[in-house]
């Protein structure tokens, strides 16, 4: 059966537009999370996001967008795509180059393309006010395809030409890990070659504010404290966009093109908690089955394990929920790997935070460390026996759990390998 | 009961058109004024190129106002149908005019547009 590996990551995070500055705030645990005001509310109780810096978005006509200029948006692509388009683009240009391909590279039948995002909130609002202003006669042709969940596999498969299976996943928080997954899968049947994974979200009010009807979100104002997984204070997620790419190739056709391979991915499980739409199994039943799952795609025990990376979001319910799904994957069976939720630095970035949680995965394993569990003061005593580093370790750790849970109790895991 | 069928007329905007245009170059703004006002039929030209610049799907090489005429905006230009669509709705909301699918697809040309446009706007009531 091929092998699937990660031969190419490109970030456009809170922590950082590049693959070296994101290193770094993995390395160093700096946090992307500032003050923010959500529709110019100062009396709103969420004070803070996880910013994407260089990029704005200040109202929905393109013209009045900007990027760094490191970044090539085409005008002609522009105007089909969402803000988390723009980051998708700027992400997947960054993994190409690092996987050393061209776009020239990508047209064969052999590269598909998977992606994950909500949609724009923000553009389609503003459709469907111009369509409600003008009694349905009028709104932007690119209304839709700039909007919609799909919008970006729409724009990035027609930029790029892709030809191979392409396919947009929805299953909330763990989208992009669907995606992740069954990009595996299609290399591991010999269905393609080569799969771009693209996760995404918006960066707005419109994408992160409907979460604090919830009341899901940290009302916080301290960016260093706000977003605190596992601590015993944590009261609620900080939210976040940006934009992931990762580049999965078939090991023989990354190394036969000398390529740098980041991860081994040997395996994923998913499994659904059968319990709530919007809370999390209290036990973690759901996320327990599917890491051991994944661990049995993989073939490995779990005292394996080097490191997790725990989808922890920082609210009271689901981290609890996790660290109880841990104990009963790991402390129950004697081991104790590292556990850290990135989401401490990042914020949680719905749909794209599996996607770029493996990515972190595959910097740690090529880069040779463990991320910490920043912002982590008093962790809740139903962390008891979890291994919880306070600071990133120069550990490299040879099998990593990557997990991710979702609305409606929908987990999935990935495991990583690093190459021999 | 309120009538659901469209009434042929422009959809209502609360946007004023100066705001529809404050991106684009101040020339061309100063032009859109002096053509509302009256006294300038020639400042016409100058506003349609803008909108033309404005939706045109790759940057041209060179100003609209420094191709010939007679280029047309499909196969010369590289504009396509939702491009074009655009630039109907984008041209019926800053001057109050009703384009529709049957008249458009008869333009193929620079000039075809400005004559036609020029047509649409001295037959606005109360013009």
């Amino acid at each position: 059966m091929p092998l699937p590996v990660i031969s190419g990551v490109g970030f456009i995070t809170s922590i950082g537009n590049s693959r070296p500055s994101v290193l770094r705030s993995l390395r160093e645990l700096r946090h992307g999370i500032e003050p923010f005001e959500f529709f110019g509310n100062p009396n709103l109780q969420v004070k803070v996001a996880g910013t994407i810096k260089g990029f704005s978005f200040p109202t929905p006509n393109w013209r009045d967008w900007n990027w760094p200029d490191e970044f090539t948006v085409d005008r002609e692509l522009l105007r089909g795509l969402a803000p988390h388009g723009v980051y998708a683009l700027c992400a997947l240009q960054q993994a190409l180059d690092d996987a050393g391909l061209a776009a020239s590279d990508l047209t064969s039948s052999d590269t598909g393309l998977f992606c994950a995002s909500a949609g724009s909130p923000f553009l389609l609002a503003n459709c469907l006010n111009q369509l409600r202003e003008t009694r349905g006669e009028r709104a932007s042709p690119m209304g839709v395809v700039s909007s919609i969940a799909g919008t970006l596999n729409f724009n990035l498969a027609a930029h790029f030409q892709i030809t191979g299976a392409v396919c947009g996943f929805v299953s909330a928080c763990s989208s992009s890990s669907h995606a992740l997954g069954y990009a595996m899968d299609e290399i591991r049947l010999g269905r393609q070659r080569r799969m771009l994974v693209v996760g995404a979200e918006d960066m707005t009010a419109e994408s992160i504010m409907p979460f604090s009807c919830m009341r899901v979100l940290s009302t916080n104002p301290d960016p260093a404290k706000a977003s605190r997984p596992f601590d015993v204070g944590r009261d609620g997620f900080v939210g976040t966009g940006g934009a992931v790419a990762l580049i999965v190739e078939d090991a023989g056709l990354a190394r036969s093109r000398g390529a740098r391979v980041y991860a081994d991915l040997v395996g994923w499980g998913q499994a659904g908690d059968g319990h709530s739409v919007a809370i999390s199994h209290p036990q973690g039943a759901g996320l327990s089955e599917a890491m051991r799952r994944a661990l049995a795609d993989a073939g490995v025990a779990s005292g394996e394990i080097e490191y997790v990376n725990a989808h922890a979001t920082s609210t009271p319910g689901g981290d609890r929920s996790e660290a109880l799904a841990l104990h009963s994957v790991f402390t129950s069976a004697g081991a104790r790997p590292r556990v850290s939720s990135t989401k401490a630095l990042t914020g949680h970035g719905l749909s794209l935070a599996g996607a770029m949680e493996a990515g972190f995965c595959a910097l740690a394993i090529a880069e040779g460390f463990t991320p910490g569990a920043a912002h982590l003061e008093q962790p809740d005593p139903v962390c008891d026996g979890l291994d919880l580093p306070r600071a990133s370790l120069d550990e490299a750790p040879r099998f990593i759990l990557n997990n991710s849970s979702g609305f409606g109790g929908s987990n999935v895991c990935h495991v990583l390998r690093r190459p021999n | 009961m309120e009538p659901t069928a469209s009434t042929g007329e422009t959809p209502h905007r609360t946007d004023k058109p100066e705001d529809r245009i404050r991106h684009f170059p101040a020339p061309v703004r100063d032009a859109f004024a002096r053509f509302q006002a009256g006294g300038d039929a020639a400042a016409l030209e100058p506003v349609v190129f803008a909108i033309l610049e404005d939706f045109i799907p790759k940057t041209p090489a060179q100003p609209l106002a420094a191709v010939p005429l007679t280029s047309r905006l499909i196969d010369d230009l590289g504009f396509d149908s939702i491009a074009i669509t655009e630039v109907v709705f984008f041209t019926e909301d800053l001057f109050g005019i009703r384009i529709s699918n049957e008249e458009i697809l008869k333009v193929q040309t620079l000039e075809d547009l400005l004559g036609f446009i020029r047509e649409k706007v001295a037959a606005r009531p109360g013009c």
